[in-house]
């Protein structure tokens, strides 16, 4: 049962293969990287071992793959973005060694004005759409999830966040 | 605000980029919806922009989610209905696959909360964190349970007693004092008794560790509510390996086991295979080791687990052994002359 729904995921992730680096190419604004990419999603649903019932199969692999693109990004922003960072508390201490690659000061200093900005701008929401916002982004609340804990339809969740995303992608400009 | 300008179609872009972001985050985007969404980003240079500037806010968010839930929740006039009754574990298997797409992306703390199961009602709820993610859940008495990545456990909430079953997992338990029902956690052949109190638990590959960091926990053979007890207490450490005996120690270092709470892990001498597998747990790509003399090296250091690539990095730079990317992982080999 397991194997049979991986070795499927597979096979669609073959027949799809082609689509998938067209995509990322453009995503990606390389077609290196997408090769990259989409080479990384096969070593994901390697390893997948839970055979999920999934809904929309092709759908998975492009959201694994653009899952996989925030991780990286994710990976670029760290240092001064990190809570601690943030927090301005200790800094990591290996030995007697500091962690390395601790960005400039320059750098920190604009990211913490950018975090500043987002988090006021979080502020500038009705209360609704914060409480919305906060549910997905930080509790990991799934759309239908949302939803069914606030008694609103579906599409209300989905303006709510597109409502706050406008909004903070003309303030983080 | 008119939505039309002609000056870059800035406005225009990031609303349709919003739209699609939204519409591409639910599991129902079929193979037509991203078509539609290539097609779009195909039109335009600024619409590949603006779906990259939402994705960057979007990361840019999670720098400091504690100070901006505190922040969201001080603004709210009042606090969100947070009881979802029935809502998290209706369907566990569904809930399973959620927690599985979440753990793509990465290790972001999330939280659910288990709503108080109706009276008579006494099933079996399994709480899981995917590899590559932590998961926070608040049990309906308040306990609350940080798992670590890779993990599994079964809970029941009986009226007698609550109950946990650990055969693969690692999690901090904080747990809401009951007298009247004693939390009981079976890991492995040992059962953990508790009151109110909070530690971690990790029950991996036949060893047991258990780090109390407040109050007092009781261990005894499972199955055996009779047999004598070793009491464990702050800052004490139990380690017991399945059919083995159990060695209790106090060393001052007992922090370090919840350090993966906070997203670090600490090694103080261990195994090499041991740091390989709970990278593996944390990260998307398998870490393994190359053969046994790599994953008999010791290891010691605070790792941050912000990336993956950063994090293998830094095992370079701190232990004899080189990280080579292979087609199913990374793959952790002595360095020549190491």
């Amino acid at each position: 049962m397991e194997q049979e729904g991986r070795s499927a995921l597979i096979e669609l992730y073959l027949e799809r293969r082609a689509d998938l680096i067209r995509f990322f190419t453009l995503r990606l604004r390389s077609a290196s990287a997408a090769e990259d990419l989409v080479q990384d999603i096969y070593v994901r649903l390697s390893g997948v071992t839970d055979t999920p019932d999934i809904q929309n199969p092709v759908g998975y692999l492009y959201r694994l793959g653009s899952n996989l693109m925030l991780d990286r990004l994710r990976g670029e922003r760290r240092g001064a973005f990190r809570d601690g960072a943030w927090l301005d508390t200790q800094r990591t201490v290996m030995g007697a060694q500091e962690v390395a690659d601790e960005p400039s000061a320059e750098q920190v200093v604009a990211d913490r004005q950018r975090l500043a900005a987002l988090v006021s701008a979080l502020g500038d929401l009705n209360p609704q759409t914060q409480r919305v916002f906060r549910m997905h982004k930080f509790e990991g609340l799934t759309h239908p999830q949302v939803a069914a804990t606030l008694g609103i339809s579906r599409s209300a969740v989905e303006k709510h966040i597109m409502a706050a995303l406008k909004h903070l992608a003309a303030v983080a400009r | 605000m008119n939505g039309k300008r002609t000056f870059g179609g800035g406005d225009q872009a990031a609303e349709e980029a919003a739209r699609w972001f939204v519409r591409l985050q639910s599991e129902a985007a079929d193979a037509g919806d991203w078509q539609a969404f290539e097609a779009w980003l195909a039109a335009s240079p600024d619409h590949v922009a603006a779906y990259e500037h939402l994705e960057s806010l979007w990361v840019d968010l999670e720098a400091a989610p504690q100070v901006i839930a505190h922040r969201l929740d001080q603004v709210a006039l009042r606090p969100a209905p947070r009881r979802t009754r029935g809502i998290a574990l209706r369907n566990p298997g569904r809930r399973a696959w959620i927690a599985g797409a979440g753990a793509i992306a990465a290790s972001l703390v999330v939280a659910v909360e288990i709503a108080n199961r109706p009276a008579g009602v006494d099933d079996t709820l399994t709480l899981r964190a995917a590899p590559g993610e932590t998961r926070q859940y608040v049990l309906a008495d308040g306990t609350r349970i940080n798992l670590n990545a890779g993990s599994e456990i079964q809970v029941r909430m009986g009226r007698d007693a609550r109950r946990v079953t650990m055969a693969d997992a690692e999690a901090v338990f904080d747990v809401a004092h009951d007298a009247r029902r004693p939390f009981l956690i079976t890991s492995g052949d040992r059962e953990v008794r508790v009151v109110g109190t909070m530690f971690n638990l990790r029950q991996r590959d036949g060893k047991m560790a258990l780090t109390v960091r407040r109050g007092i926990v009781e261990v005894r053979p499972a199955g055996a509510p009779q047999a004598p007890a070793t009491r464990v207490t702050v800052g004490q450490q139990l380690a017991h390996s399945q059919g083995g005996e159990s060695v209790l120690t106090a060393d001052g270092l007992s922090d370090s086991a919840f350090a993966w709470t906070t997203g670090q892990l600490v090694y103080r001498g261990q195994p090499l295979g041991e740091v390989a597998a709970d990278l593996s747990r944390r990260f998307a790509t398998p870490v393994r080791t190359a053969d046994a003399d790599a994953a008999s090296l010791r290891f010691s250091g605070v790792l941050v687990l912000d990336n993956e690539p950063a994090v293998l990095r830094r095992i370079e730079a701190f232990a004899p052994v080189t990280a080579v990317r292979a087609a199913d992982g990374v793959i952790l080999r002595r360095r020549a002359g190491g």
